[in-house]
């Protein structure tokens, strides 16, 4: 499956009603991702939360401290995993495959204007919204957040998961200072996601309950003209896109 | 045949109905009667000054005390009539050390035990923990659940006074030693644990500063008193833990510039960033709210 990333586009992604936007690597990097994420938070929220009667329900749910310890730590290596699949693959993409580098996820200043441009039109100083590209500047936020948050969150894990180990290299401090960038993390992006990302593509209207697209890949010519429209319009053309 | 099938379920149902009338019922060893007398809840003695004593004993107490089967006069010895004062904090340790020498000979030498020794009534002595009312009738045995002693109740046993700050202030403790310790670790794996002993394997209290034993912090005998003794005492479970292992531990402060400067900035660090990414998130989805709200969820 091919599927749209750069310019010039192969037409073939545009099908009858659809047009292709994820591949089949995307679709599965983005189920472990999300599963791993949840399960990361399930098991370590009550943690953070330790003096609330519901953590210590929540934690005999899952068969005592021990279990929930235990499902953490391999929840974390395979999401660990997946990042490094996801590098390896836009690796291959670009190096074995020869196909150009997704430049599409840089952000640039053009996301700042379309950020003011959709304060504008939240706030009703303005009817447009913003003409996004291939992606807005919530994805790329979603996106680049990965990149701070899990070296952050992996790095102060795995010293809190090894501290003996640590300690003979790092001094002793890092491990106090782990603690707080773990905990701060994970709220920070539990909070984002629950928010931002399940607003804008469960609640938001034309998205209700779910946009499927980072599950079958696709997403409908209709939602591509509105959410995507500059993409569109290089893939499908203006004139077929106004109807 | 279904006579004898009757007379089977009706063995059962009289045997279930036997263990569940005496499950649960230990009764102490009375072997004078003390109890027909001492089981007298308004049972006091009426001193010649007018003091009164209550000479109640709860036998609710001593049914699940540790010392259920051994008699009264083995404590209160064989003419307990005659025994005119009732214990203080130093006889009342030392009738337990009549018995249990090893570990009275212990608690005289760590800090609560010299200081009862110099007449201070603050400091703990053996029911003081072994007991949740502090009462030598209700000393419960240390592996039972419900024992201030067990492994996941010693933080609660402790803070009984460690958490006192006016107290511990008059003995220049200022660290707020439990809520520290319940935030740690140690603490939050101990509190979000089962009772189950095999989960227990986590340290409290005592397991660094010692039980029975215990030395004041700055005390060189003390297991935590300096980086070295400290990182002896995390390698007892942390195998190969070094120095720079125990550094790690704050010492049941909050970080401050002053202390540990680099956790203090972290943490600074961190609140900021989560608060100010939590707040744009809010505000954002909440101008969207509004704005596709007021257009009826269209775009």
């Amino acid at each position: 499956m091919e599927r749209v990333e750069t310019v010039p586009v192969s037409k073939s992604v545009v099908l009858e009603k659809d047009i292709v936007r994820f591949d089949k690597h995307q679709i599965i990097q983005h189920i472990v991702l999300f599963v791993t994420f949840i399960v990361l938070a399930l098991t370590g929220l009550p943690l953070k939360f330790h003096d609330w009667s519901v953590s210590q329900w929540w934690i005999d749910v899952w068969g005592g401290i021990e279990t929930t310890r235990a499902i953490h730590r391999i929840a974390a290596y395979i999401m660990i995993a997946d990042c490094i699949y996801h590098l390896f693959y836009i690796g291959f993409n670009t190096i074995a495959l020869k196909r150009s580098f997704p430049t599409k996820m840089i952000p640039s200043p053009g996301d700042f204007k379309n950020l003011f441009q959709e304060i504008k039109y939240f706030l009703g100083f303005s009817k447009e919204r913003p003409k996004f590209d291939r992606f807005n500047w919530r994805e790329k936020f979603d996106y680049w957040a990965i990149f701070w948050g899990l070296p952050v969150i992996g790095i102060s894990g795995f010293i809190m998961a090894y501290p003996v180990f640590v300690t003979k290299f790092l001094p002793g401090w890092i491990v106090p200072a782990a603690i707080i960038a773990h905990g701060d993390e994970a709220i920070l992006a539990v909070s984002w996601i629950l928010i931002v990302h399940f607003f804008f593509n469960h609640l938001s209207p034309g998205n209700f309950p779910l946009n499927k697209s980072i599950f079958t890949g696709k997403l409908s010519k209709e939602r591509y003209r509105k959410d995507h429209p500059l993409e569109y319009e290089r893939l499908v053309g203006t004139e077929e896109g106004k109807e | 045949m279904r006579k004898w099938l009757l007379i089977l379920a009706g063995g059962f149902l009289v045997a279930a109905l036997f263990s569940v009338l005496i499950f649960g019922r230990t009764n102490a060893l009375d072997q004078n009667r003390c109890l027909s007398c001492h089981g007298d809840p308004n049972l006091v003695r009426i001193n010649r000054d007018g003091t009164k004593i209550s000479l109640y004993v709860k036998e609710e107490f001593l049914n699940t005390s540790s010392h259920r089967f051994i008699d009264c006069t083995t404590c209160h010895d064989s003419d307990p009539h005659k025994v005119i004062t009732p214990l203080d904090k130093v006889s009342l340790a030392e009738k337990c050390g009549s018995c249990h020498k090893y570990q009275y000979e212990l608690h005289r030498q760590s800090i609560h035990g010299e200081q009862l020794a110099l007449g201070n009534p603050d400091v703990a002595t053996c029911v003081d923990c072994h007991s949740p009312t502090s009462n030598p009738h209700n000393v419960i045995r240390v592996l039972e659940y419900n024992a201030p002693t067990y492994k996941k109740n010693i933080a609660q046993t402790c803070a009984k006074c460690h958490s006192n700050e006016e107290l511990m202030a008059s003995y220049g403790i200022v660290e707020k030693v439990y809520d520290s310790y319940m935030r740690s670790f140690h603490g939050k794996a101990i509190q979000l644990g089962t009772y189950e002993i095999s989960q227990l394997d986590k340290a409290t209290c005592i397991n660094c500063h010692g039980t029975h034993d215990i030395k004041r912090v700055d005390d060189p005998n003390s297991p935590v008193a300096g980086a070295e003794n400290l990182a002896k005492t995390c390698e007892q479970c942390h195998e190969g833990a070094g120095v720079e292992f125990a550094k790690g531990f704050l010492g049941h402060k909050e970080a401050s510039p002053k202390n540990s400067a680099v956790v203090f900035f972290t943490e600074k660090f961190f609140f900021a960033l989560t608060a100010s990414v939590v707040s744009f998130a809010v505000v954002i989805v909440g101008m969207a709210g509004i704005r596709w709200g007021s257009n009826r969820w269209k775009e």
